[in-house]
């Protein structure tokens, strides 16, 4: 890794904290409901640095936010970091596995997914352990992720694009 | 920005995956009712203590007996309604039948609730 990529990274893991925190200020209108722009971050990692590099960003990112917000080793860290960790995994395997299947679009949409899967099993299993209600929340969840993935697909892919011209 | 650009980057894998996610997510909402599983069982309450607990599914009538007098309680086809009450308004049988909620005769101290058991124990919260 090149000293120039390495500052990049703590420059995206930067950026990366600050939309984290930024976004747990914004009212919402369901607890729940986040936009995942720090994912915009970890995209833009994942395709111009590769999947270690963007490992690293998202555990920067999961670990400082919530030692900012205060969140830290709490419920919602936890949740955080599963699913911070699982839609990196998910968007790295793919990409590695089929690189011209998807767009930078389908490929927030698959991290956004892997994301909520991933919390919503973790609630399970740690905080709610009643399937029923875990069952009727995944459909809305899976929507609203499907809608913030492609609006943070879009802005990833025209980062990514101006990055690159810039370069 | 570069929209024209963007919108050729798209894959048609994208579009298969949005539209499988929103086609997922739509027919989760519409139908995950359905596959659960009811477990809805009525409850009678008198003067604050619990003297009934049947399942919905059951037709039957059940009488309770109130500081006031006898209160029928009918259920059928899962739901039920008031049809006698000692009380002076008779606001329980105006009531109707219902398949969700609850119906309370104050006079009578009588309380009838659909719903779950378990569900009156869940967590309010958990503070981080």
């Amino acid at each position: 890794m090149l000293l120039q990529d390495k500052y990049r990274i703590a420059l995206l893991s930067a950026y990366a904290v600050a939309l984290h925190a930024f976004e747990s200020l914004l009212p919402t209108p369901i607890p729940w409901l986040r936009l995942g722009l720090a994912n915009i971050i970890t995209l833009v990692t994942l395709l111009l640095y590769g999947i270690r590099a963007a490992m690293v960003v998202t555990l920067i990112r999961v670990i400082l936010a919530s030692l900012f917000i205060g969140t830290f080793l709490g419920p919602a860290f936890i949740l955080s970091l599963g699913g911070g960790v699982t839609s990196t995994l998910a968007m790295g395997l793919v990409l590695s596995v089929t690189p011209r299947l998807f767009s930078t679009i389908g490929l927030s949409l698959i991290g956004a997914l892997f994301h909520n899967i991933a919390q919503l099993v973790l609630a399970y299993i740690l905080f709610i352990q009643r399937i029923e209600a875990i069952l009727l929340i995944s459909p809305f969840i899976i929507l609203i992720g499907a809608l913030t993935g492609t609006v943070n697909g879009v802005i990833s892919d025209l980062l990514i694009k101006n990055l690159k011209k810039t370069n | 920005m570069n929209l024209k650009g963007l919108l050729s980057s798209i894959t048609i894998a994208d579009k298969i995956l949005l539209s499988l996610l929103i086609l997922l997510s739509f027919s989760g909402i519409l139908f995950i009712k359905e596959v659960l599983p009811k477990g809805c069982e009525v409850q009678i309450e008198v003067n604050g203590r619990l003297v009934y607990v049947l399942p919905i599914e059951d037709n039957r009538i059940v009488s309770v007996k109130g500081p006031e007098g006898r209160t029928v309680i009918e259920i059928k086809d899962n739901r039920l309604r008031v049809t006698e009450s000692p009380c002076h308004n008779k606001l329980c049988i105006k009531q109707g039948w219902i398949e969700s909620g609850a119906i309370v005769c104050l006079p009578n101290r009588v309380l009838i609730t659909i719903g779950n058991r378990e569900y009156s124990n869940i967590v309010d919260a958990i503070t981080g």
